[in-house]
């Protein structure tokens, strides 16, 4: 029994990490309408950031900030001078999903001549273990968790409660309308890029904290895990990121205690096909936070 | 230049001819090996005419460069591995360079990434040999792809050097695969014998298998279970992990809770993320023993940033093949290693590495085996190299490619013993050498810490099946 609790604290931690990722990817694609799948390696080149920061002495924390900030203006950037080019030329969406590959491809072999393909960690202590009926689960793993908390209530706080919030649902729901409305929908994107793409570097480097060690290609294989969470809870819809990576980070570690570690990917992609066999537009997608503006 | 690229493509079809009638490989169904022919054939003939070969017509030795392809991952879980592979092949083009090339003809080496899949190994293989008439050689081909990689360039007449430990190629009949390293279940067993008979600790009881959910990993698990039961210890957990995974935390509270006395692993690439976590759970380290492919400086970059360097060096321990890292052939070895810094800083850090040192006395022995025989045909210099490796009654000890050349033009046979010693191939195209304990010091160098007698390698080798 210990060892499921155990894994259940684990299994917090590793949501915590997918939520904040996820959350700002489902963002970017529910108000842009932009599949980013370079969304992963702007998370690696944040979390390079972080490191090199890291390196010199500084507090992880700090980087934490400026993995932030890399991720946010990287993001924008990206929008501006590659992707919205595309789209005010029609590009179709596929069309569009190719360009965000190459984007991809581009950034991980820029990166690899300058980082090289060894692995890089983090210098931190992990503080103290904090033992709670079964959890077992460092200092840093708390506060991970925290963040995550924190910010999917700034995320709900915004949405729901701020003019900006509004404006972003409103340009999700049909930017043309919110456009004649008055709503600057150009200047509502790029706030979009530059607040998911700042979760988009904070999850860069809670993922390099929580897996001890990354390197160039962790970019891909963290995508994978965001595109699943991000599928499951409703293409574009930020609660429903939150319910998917609550699924795929818990079912991921219990299925690992309670099955084989072996099995532990399998199981959780084999409840994302059932629930898109069963619900194909994903959990929540009529019920989202990035529904019609009210 | 029409000459030219007539010569190619016959040379090319002539290869393909030859190997028609041979038997083919069980493991490989013949649709999928003659696409891989046709897109071979295709390839080539749009590559001679594009005018991007150079080589040359005529007998002999030729002339123009030749290539020596390291084939293996440079990208991927398994990245660190190519570029062992490659720093084998740096020194050893140096060597041949600076005494002459192969007939006045000079080395090039060139890096093919598999990616370490076998599916990304394939196009890999076949761009290496279509795009290079001139490739003299092959090195690198690991447990990773090894499979598929193996298969075509045998078919392709390539003389290749593989770090691959599967049991599949143990009795291979493949003429043009040679192997320099024991089967992967030696490792597995020298493992076990580390544990029972390991210098420093009291015989350790029970064991957590840590391996890799990849094929060249998990061929560890099967041997050294069955070594560890017979020989009376207990196989406490036995994990497969998911290389890659953002963490291990619920595989290492299980396997804890086991409570080993030693983890047996390889999982390259995911071992810091593993040992971090143990060691944040456990309050300290557990013992874990390594396979030889951890003796390496990405791996020990990935778990001493993760664990520290002092708790890397009290308890971590790994077997490698024994070498004595002196002598004239490592002292040419470590010379060359050094120039190849110039084109590749990293090259300095595997200078203890067997995979490297094997390696390097590959290509060196497939040089001299083209001189022996003045061809640059691999059908006529690839028996060669075994005789060469092996030596011939009468033949006269050379530790150097300069040596080697020197005595084949006074007419003499000759036996190369290089960087990592002597070689014994046996019918298979397989050459052994026994075990060492290692350990590791705070650059990461590896440290000779005690040998496993014959008879305790005999005696585990027995228990595991080998």
């Amino acid at each position: 029994m210990s060892l499921y609790v155990a894994a259940f604290g684990f299994g917090l931690v590793s949501v915590s990490v997918i939520a904040i990722a996820a959350v700002g990817f489902t963002m970017q694609f529910g108000i842009t309408n932009m599949i980013n799948l370079a969304y992963g390696e702007v998370m690696i080149v944040s979390a390079y950031a972080a490191f090199y920061l890291n390196r010199t002495g500084v507090s992880i924390w700090a980087g934490l900030l400026l993995g932030a900030v890399v991720g946010a203006v990287l993001s924008f950037v990206l929008n501006r001078i590659l992707y919205a080019p595309f789209l005010r030329k029609g590009t179709v969406p596929i069309g569009m999903v190719i360009v965000a590959l190459a984007a991809s491809l581009m950034i991980a072999n820029l990166l690899l001549p300058i980082v090289g393909f060894y692995t890089s960690s983090y210098t931190y202590d992990s503080g103290p273990i904090v033992r709670s009926g079964g959890l077992v689960l460092t200092s840093v793993q708390v506060a991970i968790i925290v963040i995550a908390v924190v910010l999917m209530l700034a995320i709900h706080g915004l949405l729901r409660y701020t003019r900006l919030g509004k404006a972003m649902r409103a340009t999700s729901a049909n930017p043309t309308l919110a456009r004649n409305c008055g709503i600057p929908v150009g200047r509502v994107v790029d706030v979009v890029w530059l607040i998911t793409g700042a979760l988009c570097g904070m999850a860069g480097v809670v993922a390099g904290m929580n897996s001890e060690n990354f390197a160039v290609a962790s970019g891909a294989s963290y995508l994978i895990t965001i595109l699943a969470a991000a599928v499951l809870g409703g293409a574009g819809q930020p609660y429903g990121a939150m319910i998917g990576a609550l699924i795929i980070g818990m079912v991921t570690e219990l299925s690992a205690a309670v099955i084989s570690p072996e099995y532990k990917e399998i199981i959780a992609f084999s409840i994302l096909v059932l629930v898109m066999v069963l619900r194909p537009q994903g959990l929540l997608a009529k019920r989202g936070a990035l529904a019609a503006a009210g | 230049m029409a000459q030219i690229i007539l010569n190619n493509v016959d040379n090319f079809v002539g290869r393909v001819k030859q190997n028609a009638g041979e038997r083919p490989v069980k493991s490989f169904q013949p649709l999928v090996r003659q696409s891989s022919i046709a897109l071979s054939a295709v390839i080539v003939v749009l590559a001679t005419a594009c005018g991007g070969s150079t080589t040359s017509s005529g007998g002999g030795l030729g002339s123009g460069d030749l290539v020596v392809g390291v084939i293996a991952p440079f990208t991927g879980a398994d990245a660190g591995l190519g570029p062992a592979y490659y720093a084998a092949c740096l020194p050893a083009a140096l060597s041949v360079n600076g005494n002459g090339g192969v007939g006045g003809r000079q080395i090039k080496c060139q890096q093919f990434d598999t990616r370490g899949e076998p599916a990304d190994a394939v196009p890999a293989a076949n761009q290496m040999v279509a795009s290079n008439s001139n490739l003299m050689a092959a090195i690198g081909c690991t447990s990773d792809e090894a499979a598929t990689v193996v298969p075509i360039l045998d078919r392709s007449h390539i003389p290749m050097f593989c770090m691959t430990g599967q049991s599949e190629f143990n009795k291979t009949t493949l003429k043009y695969f040679h192997r320099l390293v024991p089967p992967d279940e030696f490792d597995a067993y020298a493992m076990v014998g580390s544990a029972l008979f390991g210098p420093g600790h009291a015989p350790y009881k029970r064991f957590a298998l840590v391996f890799g959910n990849d094929i060249g990993s998990q061929a560890f698990v099967g041997p050294a279970t069955n070594a560890i039961t017979k020989l009376g210890g207990t196989v406490a957990i036995n994990q497969p992990i998911t290389l890659g995974a953002s963490s291990y935390r619920t595989e290492v509270a299980a396997m804890l809770a086991t409570h080993p006395d030693v983890i047996l692993t390889e999982a390259l690439g995911s071992a810091g993320t593993y040992m971090k976590e143990v060691k944040q759970q456990n309050g300290t380290p557990i013992p874990f023993i390594g396979t030889s492919a951890t003796i390496d400086p990405v791996w020990f970059k990935d778990v001493s940033d993760a664990i520290g360097v002092d708790d890397v060096i009290k308890y971590y321990s790994a077997v490698d093949l024994g070498y004595n890292l002196s002598g004239p052939g490592y002292s040419e070895f470590l010379t060359q290693l050094n120039a190849a810094t110039s084109t590749f800083p990293a090259a300095a850090k595997y200078k203890g590495r067997g995979a490297t040192l094997h390696l390097y006395d590959g290509v060196i022995m497939t040089a001299l085996a083209m001189v022996a025989t003045n061809s640059k045909d691999p059908t006529v210099y690839n028996p060669a190299i075994i005789d060469i490796a092996n030596g011939v009654s009468g033949a006269t000890v050379v530790n150097t490619y300069a040596e080697g050349v020197a005595a084949l033009k006074a007419g003499k046979k000759i036996r190369f013993v290089g960087a990592a010693g002597e070689n014994n191939f046996n019918q298979y195209n397989n050459s052994q050498q026994g075990y060492i304990l290692v350990g590791v010091d705070k650059d990461g160098n590896e440290i000779t810490n005690g040998t496993l007698s014959q008879a305790q390698t005999q005696q585990v080798i027995n228990a595991g099946g080998g």
